[in-house]
């Protein structure tokens, strides 16, 4: 072993405050970019996930210009469905109505809550929005309605059981009622699904709207997450009906507006992160300029037995190298074991969203990276100021 | 080759300036032949450790010339000085001075290190050990040790890379007189075998019986004691 590592390894473990200071500086700088990438990333991805799950699948067809596609959408899922990587293919309509409910004597009445029209036995197969209802079943038949969450207390606590009224205005402008029974109520713990909204059968939606056959957009879940996989088949699906104006967009692309407040929001956290990490530097420089001050005799002594000045320049930073590694080794592991944790435990806070936690291995791999590299420079003043000691000078300090 | 190993040619060192200047060495000139063992005697504040430092090439004077083994080194770059003081000089301090953080053996094989030599290292540092008699003391922290073994494994050190000057600078002023009596023997006995130049830098002459010469620093000036010849003025 080179006499420079050894003096640098042996002057920093009988040193152990100091290293355990530095490390420590490293390791929380680490570990600070870790849960904030858990907690902010994890709330970013648990959106898709929510938003790919309730609203948009993995593709979403929809019509170029038009609120409504108007050629069946039997033609359009049959394509899909033929695809081998894609699970299911299932249309919707939406809409808004005005809904009465009278309860216990009291009349409520709220309006233009949005209406989600639904095909039950494919839409159970597509989406999982069937797995939101808390209390109840998902819509079955032509009169079942499924509540949010949000629209039953609005409108004084529907229950299973209630029977409700929705007043739609149909595409001649006249106005169309029905009565329905309430199913199931729907919630979601990170409000991505349909708790502002009522679910009814498409069919049923379709003649309230007087739009037979039509539906407004097409909801396509693969068998697996595979971004690639919904790039091709998306390319190849408009390219079957280059006719039909109709755009099929990703998942992040039709999430777009809402992502992209949410991107900034991750962006500014990750910043704060690495000025966290840069914070860290400081204490290397400060604990360093320590070693230095106690170890001014020593750096006395090797000069004057023939050290160079670059040689006590390369024992100080070997230090700084010894501690970004042991701190970016450990920042790592620790942060690791935050991450495991809470994937393990689809952590969650108070009942709100679960995260959606990923190993971001090459993210993983550039935090220790710039850990490692970040302890380096911090170390290059005071190895700089180390150098700068005369012999003579640092012989004094006997 | 020649058989003076150091020569100081008129060497003068100025601290500060104007009228805060003091003249630590003045005119100070002499020449050691190899094998000598010499001693450089003066008081406290008589310039002997700024001599010191000019022969160690710690400081550079601020006239005159300082030459090493035939080399002229006033003129040497930072660099090049550290190079030949770990080729040409070996030093032993009054406290030793041994690195703390490492053991005996790692100290005494370190001027080898900083030299870039590979081969052989630990068996020399070993070989001097056993010499100086500290073979069951090796592999101890060097903070662990005596002040006498600590002193004597600071002999080993300065001799190792087989120096053309080994310089000590009041080697037993840290020591009880036992103690110091078995350094300075042992010092002897090494510039004995290794026909190895020896100056000593010490207040107490009579520490050192037999030595080759004796070098008086008083005022910044030198002295040849043996005949009390002032040498140069």
């Amino acid at each position: 072993m080179d006499y420079r590592v050894n003096l640098a390894a042996r002057m920093l473990a009988n040193k152990r405050g100091s290293l355990i200071g530095a490390v420590l500086a490293v390791s929380i700088g680490i570990l600070v970019i870790h849960v904030n990438f858990v907690i902010f990333q994890g709330i970013y991805d648990a959106i898709i996930r929510d938003m790919t799950d309730y609203r948009f699948g993995d593709i979403f067809v929809s019509h170029e210009e038009e609120a409504t596609i108007e050629r069946s959408h039997v033609v359009y899922t049959n394509w899909f469905e033929r695809v081998p990587l894609v699970q299911s293919a299932t249309p919707r309509l939406s809409g808004s109505a005005d809904i009465e409910f009278r309860s216990m004597g009291e009349f409520h009445e709220e309006y233009d809550v949005p209406v989600v029209g639904v095909e039950p036995v494919s839409d159970i197969q597509a989406s999982k929005i069937h797995t939101t209802i808390s209390d109840g079943q998902y819509v079955y038949a032509r009169n079942s309605i499924v509540v949010g969450e949000t629209v039953a207390e609005d409108l004084g606590g529907v229950r299973v059981g209630d029977n409700l009224k929705l007043i739609m205005t149909n595409q001649g402008g006249e106005e169309n009622s029905k009565r329905f029974v309430v199913t199931g109520i729907s919630k979601t713990a990170g409000g991505q699904g349909f708790d502002t909204s009522v679910i009814v059968h498409i069919d049923t939606l379709r003649s309230l709207v007087d739009r037979p056959n039509e539906s407004n957009s097409i909801f396509v879940k693969l068998n697996e997450k595979n971004p690639a996989a919904a790039l091709e088949i998306r390319k190849q699906f408009l390219a079957a009906y280059a006719n039909d104006d109709l755009k099929a967009q990703t998942i992040e692309e039709a999430a777009e507006a809402t992502l992209k407040g949410f991107r900034s929001g991750i962006a500014m956290i990750n910043l704060i992160g690495y000025f966290g990490m840069g914070s860290s530097a400081f204490a290397i420089v400060t604990i360093q300029m320590m070693l230095v001050n106690s170890k001014t005799r020593e750096i006395g002594v090797m000069r004057a037995i023939g050290a160079k000045r670059k040689d006590i320049l390369m024992v100080f930073i070997l230090q700084g190298m010894i501690i970004g590694a042991i701190g970016a080794g450990a920042g790592t592991g620790i942060g690791l074991a935050y991450t495991t944790y809470a994937k393990e435990t689809n952590m969650q806070f108070q009942g709100s969203l679960a995260l959606e936690v990923n190993y971001n291995w090459s993210k993983i791999a550039e935090t220790a990276l710039l850990a490692f590299f970040l302890a380096i420079l911090a170390a290059i003043y005071p190895s700089y100021r180390a150098t700068k000691l005369q012999p003579v000078e640092a012989m004094r300090n006997v | 080759m020649s058989d003076i190993v150091l020569e100081l040619q008129n060497v003068s060192r100025i601290f500060g300036e104007g009228d805060t200047q003091v003249k630590a060495l003045d005119d100070v000139s002499f020449k050691i032949k190899r094998g000598e063992f010499v001693l450089i005697v003066g008081s406290s504040g008589s310039g002997k450790s700024t001599l010191l430092n000019m022969i160690g090439l710690l400081d550079k004077p601020t006239f005159g010339k300082v030459i090493l083994d035939g080399k002229e080194t006033t003129t040497l770059k930072d660099g090049q000085v550290s190079q030949y003081r770990n080729e040409k000089l070996g030093f032993v301090f009054q406290f030793a001075n041994l690195l703390p953080d490492l053991t005996v053996l790692e100290n005494v094989m370190l001027p080898q290190q900083i030299q870039g030599i590979s081969e052989d290292i630990r068996q020399n540092a070993t070989d001097l050990l056993i010499k100086v008699g500290l073979e069951d003391q090796i592999n101890k922290r060097s903070n662990k040790i005596s002040g006498g073994q600590a002193q004597r494994a600071a002999i080993a050190r300065g001799l190792v890379n087989r120096p053309t000057v080994v310089l000590a600078d009041e080697p037993t002023g840290n020591l009880d007189s036992v103690t110091a009596g078995k350094v300075v023997k042992l010092a002897k006995t090494m510039a004995k075998e290794l026909n190895q130049t020896f100056i000593i830098v010490t207040h107490d002459k009579h520490q050192f019986p037999d030595v080759d010469r004796i070098i008086t620093i008083k005022d910044g000036k030198s002295y040849e004691e043996e005949n009390t010849m002032e040498i140069t003025v």
